[in-house]
């Protein structure tokens, strides 16, 4: 079977079907995308020490929630979809590393550039901490503690139970102190 | 079991607005000093929301037009590619049963051939032997030129497939 493939006039026209098939349009995308895309970046980069990854995995969340045929009562709803979908997205590629069809990228290092010595050992260890952590470990502390989402978003955005963000955060905060009080592998910190 | 603290809140608020630990009361300070659900709460949420400080100012993520338009276009191919899909079907469907029409063509002709074979063979017989040799040299020609009638039948049938390949790969550029 042949591709089915697109003219630059068809891409064009693309652009004008686009208004039909997606669930917005283009004025209220831009808005939306503006007040979500970079923390939503940050947690799939989070997610999945991988920023080039992470960058895929941000297109293709925007596509899915475009094509999505939700029904959304607010922007706080559209969010939480969005960020269910990034997280759906990330467990999918890992389960695509597991079972060889991926090949599992290192991750990439804390960007330092611009920070004091001090902030940048802080960082790493959290890195090297937040490595140990279980994928939705590592979410929940992201959304609560770096975004600083209700217990009601996280529990919308990682379907889970709200009744059971209490108990889910409370572990995944003891393991992951437990882990930053650990010594480092080389010689470590005070 | 999950230990809780009512202040547990105060402290992860503290921290989210940047007032922890220097813009805080002495008495929540105080408090995280000897609670340790909210010492511990101070310490991750305070190095997680420094993470996301410093990370948030260097994230470079595409402009929403280009998110935009990428996902446009991808829906337009994948639209092309679902009305394709039928016709791909039907494409498949009619190929199957010409070669089965073929098949029942062949299996309902082939006995009333082989009466005409049977009957053309005891006709030649019966002929004189400059019209049997006639009938040779006429036989000799066609099963000579079998490969040029072949070739040029061949290119008849694909002249018009490479034809409609050559010009769909130019729409495609």
């Amino acid at each position: 079977m042949r591709d089915a493939v697109l003219t630059d006039m068809e891409r064009l026209g693309a652009l004008d079907d686009a208004e039909q098939t997606f669930q917005m349009n283009e004025d209220a995308f831009r808005l939306f995308y503006d007040s979500t895309a970079r923390p939503l970046w940050l947690y799939l980069a989070r997610l999945t020490r991988d920023d080039r990854l992470a960058d895929d995995l941000l297109q293709e969340s925007y596509y899915r929630f475009l094509r999505a045929a939700a029904a959304f009562d607010d922007d706080e709803h559209r969010k939480n979809y969005l960020f269910r979908i990034a997280t759906n997205l990330v467990h999918d590629h890992r389960r695509q590393v597991r079972s060889g069809g991926v090949p599992a990228e290192p991750g990439d290092p804390v960007d330092t550039r611009v920070e004091s010595a001090e902030g940048v050992a802080r960082r790493l260890d959290l890195a090297r901490a937040m490595d140990q952590l279980k994928p939705r470990e590592r979410a929940l502390l992201w959304l609560a503690y770096a975004q600083g989402w209700s217990h009601a978003e996280i529990a919308a955005s990682l379907g889970v139970r709200t009744a059971s963000m209490k108990a889910l955060l409370h572990r995944a905060r003891r393991r992951l102190a437990a882990l930053l009080r650990a010594p480092r592998p080389s010689g470590g910190r005070s | 079991m999950t230990a809780e603290c009512p202040r547990e809140a105060e402290v992860v608020s503290a921290v989210l607005l940047r007032r922890w630990p220097q813009e805080v009361d002495e008495d929540l300070r105080a408090h995280a000093g000897t609670c340790e659900v909210c010492g511990e709460v101070a310490v991750v949420a305070s190095l997680l929301h420094e993470d996301h400080e410093a990370a948030r100012a260097e994230v470079r993520v595409p402009a929403a037009g280009q998110v935009w338009w990428r996902a446009a276009v991808r829906a337009r191919l994948e639209a092309a590619q679902a009305a394709g899909r039928p016709i791909t079907w039907v494409h498949g469907l009619a190929t199957a049963s010409t070669l089965g029409l073929a098949i029942a063509v062949a299996g309902i002709v082939w006995p009333s051939l082989r009466e005409s074979i049977g009957w053309a063979t005891g006709a030649v017989a019966g002929l004189d032997p400059s019209t049997r040799a006639l009938l040779r040299l006429l036989a000799d020609v066609v099963q000579r030129s079998l490969p040029l009638a072949l070739a040029i039948a061949a290119c008849l049938v694909l002249a018009p497939l490479a034809l409609y390949f050559v010009l769909a790969d130019d729409r495609k550029n």
